[in-house]
C-alpha cells in the first residue's frame, strides 16, 4: 500500500512555482531521503504531504485522504521541522507529556531516555535551548511520538557531529523496532545514505530522480582520461556532468548503460572508469549550470 | 498498517488544555493589570462637593468600574494575541486541523474571560475594603447588594470581557489575514468616527454602540445580543483562517 501520493503537483507561490508537475508514490514502512539544494522545494512538499499547505494544482493522498487540514492525517503523521515552535510558557517534560498525550503510539520510555541521553534539563523551556538542542528536542518528539507517518525536515541542522551520528543511529534502530514510513529530507546526501532505502530527488520544484539507493549508486559512471578520448567517448551519451581535471584531461559522468565488453574497450583505449557515489551523482544532477562554480570566476 | 482513528471533540479537548497550560502568562499579566486598576480607582471616579461659610463636604464616588475596563483591554489583547502566528503554529506543532484549532481557541477565551470576570469581580471587593480601611476616618456609604443582584452583575461583566476577547479575536485574525489590516482598521474605525462627526455635525455610531449593549435592561436580551455578535465575529474569524496556511 502506498502511503504518499503525488500526482502532478505543482505549488505557486506570488509568481514563482516552488512545485512542478512533481509524481511520486512512497511505499508503507520505507525510509525515503527527499534529496535537493536549497530552495528545491523540499519543505514546501514535506508541508504539503504532512497537510499544513494546500497544492495549487495536482492530487496529493496520504493514507488515501487528502491531507490539508485533515485531523486523522495530522494525527497519524508527524511532521519535524526547523520552524516548529512550542510554547514558551512549557518546560521540555511537559511537552513531551503533551505530546504523550495527542500521538496515540508515543512511547514515553523512549522519549525520557532519549531526553537523558542527550543531556536535554526536562525542567528546561523551550526558547531557551540553543539551536542545536532545540533540533535534538525536536527530533526525540519525532522519534518517540511513532507516526505511522514521519516527516524529518532538515533535522539535523544546527546538530553537532556527535549528535548527527547519534541521531541517525536512533532512527535506524527505532525504525527496525517499529517500522513505519520515514521521509527524511537533507542536503547532506553523504550523511544519511547509509540508513535510507529510496532517494528522491528533486531539483528546482521536478523531480529528478526516485530510485533505491542501490540503483543509483550503478545510476551513473565517471570516465577520465585525456581530453580527445573522452570527448569522443561520451559523445552522443547522456552527459550529467563534465569537468576538466589536470593537464589537457577530462573528467565526466554519463548513465550508465555500458556493457561488461564496452568497458573493457574503454580501459584499453587508455580511459579511467570510477564508480560515482549517491552524494556526488545528486550534487551532478541538480547542478544549476554545467559549469558549476569555476564558471562564475573564469 | 494500523491509523490512530481520532475523534474531533476529542483532539479539540486536547488543544484546549494544552493552550490552558501554555498561556499561563497571560494570566499573570491579568492580575497585574487589575492591580494597576485598583490602584487608578482609588482616584475616585467622580467628585463633587460643596460647603458655606462654617462647613465643607466632598463626596467621592468609588467604583470597580476601572478594573472592569482594564480587564476588558486585557481580553482584548488576549483575543488578538492567540492569532498571531507565533500562537497558532504551536497548534500545529501537534495533532490539530483548522477547525479543532478554532474551537479550542473559543473554549479557551471562554474560559480565560471567566476567569477574568471573576478575578475582576473579587477586585473590585477587595478595591472596596482597601477603600473602606484607608477612608476610615471619613464617612461612606455602600450600596448593598442581593446575592442575584451580584450574580446578574458578575454574567454582566462576564459577557462584556468575553465580547471585547471576540472583537479582538476577528481583528487579530483580520490582520493575520493580511498584515494592511493593522493600518486599515484604526483608519477605518476612527476615519468612520471622524467623519461622521463631519457630516452630521455629532458623532453618535460610539455613543448608538454603547446605548445597543448598555441600555438594555433586559439581562436575557442582553446576554443574546453579546452571544450573537460574537458568533458572529467567530464565523468571520473562521472563514478567514481557512484562507491560512501553516508555513514550515
Amino acid at each position: 500500500m502506498n502511503v504518499v501520493s503525488c500526482q502532478g503537483v505543482m505549488k505557486r507561490y506570488g509568481r514563482g512555482n516552488a512545485l512542478r508537475n512533481l509524481s511520486f508514490t512512497l511505499a508503507e514502512n520505507s525510509i525515503t531521503g527527499l534529496i535537493g539544494r536549497n530552495g528545491a522545494g523540499k519543505t514546501t512538499l514535506l508541508s504539503i504531504i504532512a497537510g499544513l499547505q494546500k497544492q495549487t494544482s495536482g492530487e496529493v493522498r496520504v493514507f488515501s485522504e487528502n491531507p490539508f487540514n485533515n485531523l486523522k492525517v495530522s494525527a497519524n503523521t508527524i511532521f519535524i521541522h526547523g520552524n516548529m515552535t512550542f510554547p514558551a510558557a512549557m518546560t521540555l517534560s511537559e511537552l513531551l507529556q503533551t505530546a504523550g498525550s495527542f500521538y496515540h503510539n508515543w512511547n514515553n520510555q523512549l522519549a525520557e531516555r532519549l531526553l537523558e541521553y542527550f543531556s536535554l534539563d526536562p525542567s528546561q523551556n523551550h526558547n531557551n535551548l540553543s539551536k542545536g538542542m532545540k533540533s535534538t528536542f525536536n527530533m526525540i518528539v519525532g522519534l518517540a511520538a511513532r507516526c505511522p507517518l514521519t516527516i524529518f525536515d532538515e533535522p539535523t541542522s544546527g546538530m553537532d557531529a556527535g549528535v548527527r551520528k547519534d541521531f541517525y543511529r536512533a532512527l535506524l534502530k527505532d525504525y527496525i523496532a517499529s517500522p513505519r514510513t520515514i521521509i527524511l529530507s537533507s542536503h547532506l546526501l553523504n550523511e544519511v545514505e547509509d540508513i535510507l532505502e529510496d532517494i528522491l530527488l528533486i531539483k528546482e520544484g521536478e523531480k529528478c530522480l526516485h530510485m533505491t539507493v542501490e540503483d543509483m549508486k550503478e545510476y551513473a559512471i565517471g570516465i577520465s582520461g585525456p581530453a580527445a578520448a573522452v570527448e569522443s567517448w561520451i559523445a552522443e551519451r547522456e552527459i550529467i556532468h563534465q569537468q576538466t581535471a589536470g593537464v589537457n584531461g577530462t573528467y565526466a559522468v554519463v548513465r550508465n548503460v555500458f556493457s561488461e565488453e564496452g568497458l573493457e574497450r574503454a580501459r584499453l583505449q587508455g580511459l579511467e572508469m570510477t564508480p560515482v557515489s549517491a552524494d556526488s551523482l545528486c550534487m551532478y544532477l541538480t547542478s544549476k549550470t554545467k559549469g558549476g562554480i569555476d564558471h562564475v570566476f573564469s | 498498517m494500523y491509523l490512530a482513528e481520532v475523534k474531533l471533540s476529542n483532539i479539540v479537548k486536547k488543544q484546549y488544555s494544552y493552550k490552558l497550560k501554555s498561556y499561563s502568562s497571560g494570566f499573570t499579566s491579568l492580575i497585574f493589570i487589575q492591580m494597576i486598576a485598583i490602584l487608578f480607582s482609588f482616584n475616585g471616579s467622580s467628585m463633587m462637593g460643596g460647603g458655606s461659610e462654617t462647613f465643607s463636604y466632598d463626596v467621592k464616588y468609588f467604583t470597580g468600574s476601572m478594573i472592569l475596563v482594564f480587564t476588558m483591554l486585557w481580553a482584548f489583547i488576549v483575543g488578538i494575541l492567540i492569532t498571531t502566528k507565533a500562537y497558532r503554529n504551536d497548534d500545529y506543532s501537534f495533532v490539530t486541523n483548522q477547525a479543532a484549532s478554532q474551537y479550542s481557541n473559543i473554549l479557551f477565551l471562554l474560559s480565560a474571560c471567566a476567569f477574568a470576570g471573576v478575578t475582576a469581580f473579587l477586585s473590585t471587593h477587595l478595591f472596596q475594603l482597601i477603600a473602606v480601611f484607608v477612608l476610615k476616618d471619613h464617612s461612606f456609604m455602600m450600596q448593598q447588594l442581593t446575592v442575584g443582584e451580584m450574580l446578574k452583575g458578575l454574567c454582566a461583566s462576564y459577557l462584556y470581557i468575553f465580547l471585547l476577547a471576540s472583537i479582538g479575536y476577528f481583528a487579530g485574525m483580520l490582520i493575520q489575514f493580511n498584515r494592511a489590516f493593522v493600518f486599515i482598521l484604526p483608519v477605518v474605525i476612527f476615519g468612520l468616527l471622524i467623519l461622521e462627526g463631519v457630516v452630521t455635525g455629532e458623532s453618535t455610531m460610539l455613543f448608538k454602540t454603547g446605548i445597543f449593549f448598555g441600555d438594555e435592561t433586559s439581562f436575557v436580551l442582553f446576554a443574546i445580543k453579546v452571544i450573537g455578535v460574537s458568533s458572529l465575529f467567530y464565523a468571520a474569524a473562521s472563514f478567514l483562517l481557512r484562507q491560512m496556511e501553516v508555513k514550515a
